[in-house]
């Protein structure tokens, strides 16, 4: 039904998948699914869910990022959501939903200086 | 309070949630809805139009156009044959929920919409409709 479909790439030992602007249901279950497996296959810190291209996100979209975060989690690895419009921020926000613990950053490229600095949860801290 | 234009989508399987969705994306932009206006009515829409197929399996969304004065606003209203609410003020405050969601549907689509009504007969079905308008 959708035209539109995740694009999952991975740059250097990060993986950037992209939602499209307005995914169905199947589209938002195959995040997980999409995810966890190329998770599997590459040697990564964790992903970045660039978000950018959204333009709503209901209940159900936010329980699912906030699932396929903590599943990564227990793989081992980082989620960064990335790019969320005013707009979508706006009425997530009114509508109630949360995505967890969920780190965020205002860009794609601040997403990847948050993945590889330390206190991530993938180096070890430093004593002081 | 005159009606402009009206339509409606047909609530059968999970890929008409998007269908509705982009049919009030179309119409609230149409209208002059500026992108977080729209962001709203659409996330509503979403919400609402996942109540009706995940409660009663089956349903409609009727949307018109409203035209109030130089007030232009869309109404959108969600009919089922589903079980029906047995408590619908209870169903409309936060927390709520049977259908092992987030119990946001309601109360979400309330706060996101300007005025809302709900009718409902346990065992006959549910009628939520909602209405937004377009502040200049």
């Amino acid at each position: 039904m959708s035209d539109e479909s995740i694009s999952v790439i991975r740059i250097r030992d990060v993986l950037l998948v992209t939602m499209p602007a307005d995914p169905d249901d199947t589209t938002v279950a195959a995040l997980q699914e999409r995810t966890l497996e190329a998770m599997d296959l590459h040697d990564v810190r964790g992903l970045v869910l660039d978000l950018s291209k959204v333009e709503i996100l209901d209940s159900y979209f936010a329980r699912t990022v906030a699932e396929t975060a903590q599943m990564v989690g227990l793989m081992g690895g980082e989620t960064i959501i990335a790019g969320m419009s005013p707009a979508v921020a706006i009425t997530a926000t009114e509508l109630g939903v949360t995505l967890g613990k969920t780190r965020t950053a205002l860009t794609i490229d601040r997403a990847l200086d948050l993945i590889s600095k330390p206190g991530d949860g993938t180096r070890p801290r430093r004593e002081r | 309070m005159n009606v402009e234009d009206k339509g409606e989508v047909k609530i059968k399987q999970e890929t008409d949630i998007a269908m509705a969705r982009r049919a009030i994306r179309d119409i609230a932009k149409k209208l002059g809805f500026g992108i977080t206006e729209t962001a709203r009515i659409v996330t509503a829409a979403s919400e609402l139009s996942r109540n009706v197929f995940k409660y009663a399996g089956a349903g409609v969304m009727q949307w018109r156009t409203l035209t109030s004065g130089e007030n232009k606003g869309v109404e959108l209203r969600f009919e089922d044959q589903g079980p029906g609410i047995a408590d619908v003020n209870e169903a409309v405050r936060e927390g709520y929920s049977t259908g092992g969601g987030l119990g946001m549907g309601l109360p979400g689509a309330k706060r996101l919409m300007d005025e809302m009504e709900i009718d409902s007969t346990v065992g006959k079905g549910t009628r939520v409709t909602v209405r937004k308008w377009c502040r200049r």
